[in-house]
């Protein structure tokens, strides 16, 4: 479903992530982890195509992400980002925004379809009038991932889904995830700081650091702390 | 300095509803603080973040703000002019907000901003040894290469990165109190390890009263002295960080319940089924 091939992104004479490859099947749901700054993000925008700069191979269900226009990307592979604040916009209303890719997309009853999502996430139609400022943090996390699933994905690229959430609304948000993800066949990619939301929702995971793949593990690898590197291990033992 | 750093008696924050009537988000928090690190855990949109901000005196204007108490070292903020208040916003008090990009200048590089900061705290610092405390501070806080990432815009660091930097700003300025709202929530664990223990520095060796806000109760339970916890604008439960994992309330316990761990259950994770009771527990 997904192939990341030697990926190399350089910002003026910074290496934000040097040959970086992985693969992850359709179904399968794949975390990075590692340390700050180690590039993890960045991974995630190049493949939504966010970034112009960068060298190697991306092919998002059999598109290749250099020469598809990001609007046919976007309705395959939706990402939600790490700090929600900034990827909301401050003037237009939660149901606005939650709305707007459909309708750009032309899928049937938005505003219906506006509310469904609001409840599924444990916001509640009314907050469909609210603008960003008025929601805490997890709110406006969650109205971020409503967004993605307006239009039905079937790739969820996750950077750090859950840690602006309370462990409550974090197992509710983790079910959900787990739910669309079976019923719907739905492949993700999370990024997390937390081994143990790793551990939860990834078959296999790579370690990163420094812009560099570290190693790539299993979940039962990670389970068993079978891992080869010193610096996978540092994590798990801090864990 | 006698008698505790901050005072809070029946904070009471709200926002008007479309109908006029009045919303209240905070009602009726009390608390003290010391020279201490004070956690505070609770549910999304329970009032964490507003609490941090009445003290801090950074809420929007059409927010009504009530108080029987609201003092710092002393001082009435409830009477304190907003040129008093903006003076210890720069100087005693400092917050690092839950986004933390978005309280940084957008258009001034980081190695400025820092620069700044340090000195509004010495202003016969020399250009020079301002510009090395800052790359200093970087360090101190884990971040790789601090030459390049002064030069670096807020939309340009990663979001661990802009968390560091705030960090790194509030540090410089060593203020008498710290409210942290999420400041971790983006660090790898070596790396919050480290973030850390500058905080506890300053608690210990400054005396300054830390208000350290998270959803991470496996951190704050480890991190800090007591722990409030929140739930839909009141306190429920007070506690000793180390007895967190005995809380009484069901709401706590549900909380801790919630959690995976990286050798748990695949199984979905239990939720909280929420009590109509917990609305009004005891604050
Ligand atoms: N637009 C940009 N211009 C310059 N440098 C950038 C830009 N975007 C990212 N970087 C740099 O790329 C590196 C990797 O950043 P990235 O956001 O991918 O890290 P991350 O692994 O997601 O970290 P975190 O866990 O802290 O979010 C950082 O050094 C960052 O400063
Ligand atoms: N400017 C505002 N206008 C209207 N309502 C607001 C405003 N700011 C906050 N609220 C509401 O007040 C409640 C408490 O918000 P607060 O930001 O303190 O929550 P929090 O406990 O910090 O949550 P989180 O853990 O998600 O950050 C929320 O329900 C929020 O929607
Ligand atoms: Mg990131
Ligand atoms: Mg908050």
């Amino acid at each position: 479903m997904i192939t990341v091939e030697n990926l190399t992104v350089r910002f003026s004479g910074s290496t934000a992530v040097d040959t970086v490859s992985f693969t992850v099947a359709q179904g399968e749901s794949f975390g990075l982890v590692g340390e700050s700054g180690s590039g993890k993000s960045t991974i995630l925008r190049t493949m939504v195509g966010l970034n112009r700069h960068w060298s190697g191979r991306i092919i998002i269900n059999g598109m290749d992400a250099r020469t598809t226009r990001q609007r046919d990307l976007a309705r395959t592979a939706q990402m939600v980002f790490q700090d929600p604040y900034g990827s909301l916009h401050p003037r237009y209303t939660i149901g606005q925004q939650i709305a707007e890719p459909m309708l750009i997309n032309g899928i049937a009853d938005p505003v219906g379809r506006t509310a469904e999502l609001l409840d599924l996430i444990g916001l509640g139609a009314k907050f469909q009038f609210r603008f960003p400022h008025e929601l805490s943090g997890g709110q406006r996390q969650r109205v971020a991932i409503a967004r993605a699933l307006s239009l039905s994905p079937r790739i969820l690229l996750l950077d750090e889904p859950t840690s602006a959430l309370d462990v409550s609304i974090q197992a509710e948000i983790l079910n959900l995830l787990n739910r669309l993800r079976r019923e719907l066949g739905l492949t993700f990619v999370i990024v997390s700081h937390d081994l143990a939301v790793i551990s939860y929702m990834c078959e296999r995971l790579m370690v990163m650091r420094n812009a560099r793949e570290v190693e790539t593990l299993t979940r039962e690898q990670l389970r068993a702390s079978d891992v080869r590197d010193d610096y996978s291990r540092q994590l798990l033992a801090a864990s | 300095m006698t008698g505790p750093l901050v005072e809070i008696e029946n904070l009471r924050v709200a926002f008007r509803n479309d109908d006029g009537s009045w919303n209240d988000a905070v009602r009726g928090v009390s608390f003290s603080l010391g020279r201490e690190k004070l956690g505070i855990v609770g549910e999304s949109g329970s009032g964490k973040s507003l609490t941090g901000r009445s003290l801090l005196g950074v809420l929007p204007d059409y927010a009504r703000i009530s108080a029987d108490r609201l003092r710092f070292d002393g001082i009435d903020l409830t009477t304190a002019s907003p040129k008093l208040r903006r003076s210890l916003r720069g100087g005693r008090m400092g917050m690092i907000l839950q986004d933390p990009k978005y309280s940084l200048n957008p258009v001034m590089n980081v190695g400025k901003q820092i620069i700044e900061a340090i000195r509004i705290g010495d202003r016969k610092l020399s250009g020079a040894e301002a510009r090395r405390q800052a790359v200093t501070s970087l360090e101190a806080v884990q971040i790789r290469d601090p030459e390049r990432v002064m030069g670096l815009y807020p939309h340009e660091l990663s979001g661990g990165m802009g968390q560091r930097v705030m960090i790194a700003m509030m540090v410089v300025r060593e203020p008498d109190l710290l409210i942290a709202d999420e400041p971790t929530s983006a660090l790898d664990v070596t790396v919050r390890t480290q973030v850390l223990s500058i905080m506890d520095e300053l608690v210990t060796r400054r005396g300054m009263g830390l208000i350290f806000i998270s959803h991470d109760l496996n951190l704050v339970s480890k991190f800090c002295d007591r722990v409030i916890v929140m739930y839909a604008g009141r306190i429920v439960e007070t506690l000793d960080a180390k007895n967190l994992h005995a809380a009484q309330h069901p709401y706590t316990r549900g909380l801790l319940a919630c959690l995976p761990s990286i050798d748990g259950s695949l199984e979905p994770l239990p939720t909280l089924t929420r009590d109509a009771s917990w609305l009004e527990a005891a604050s």
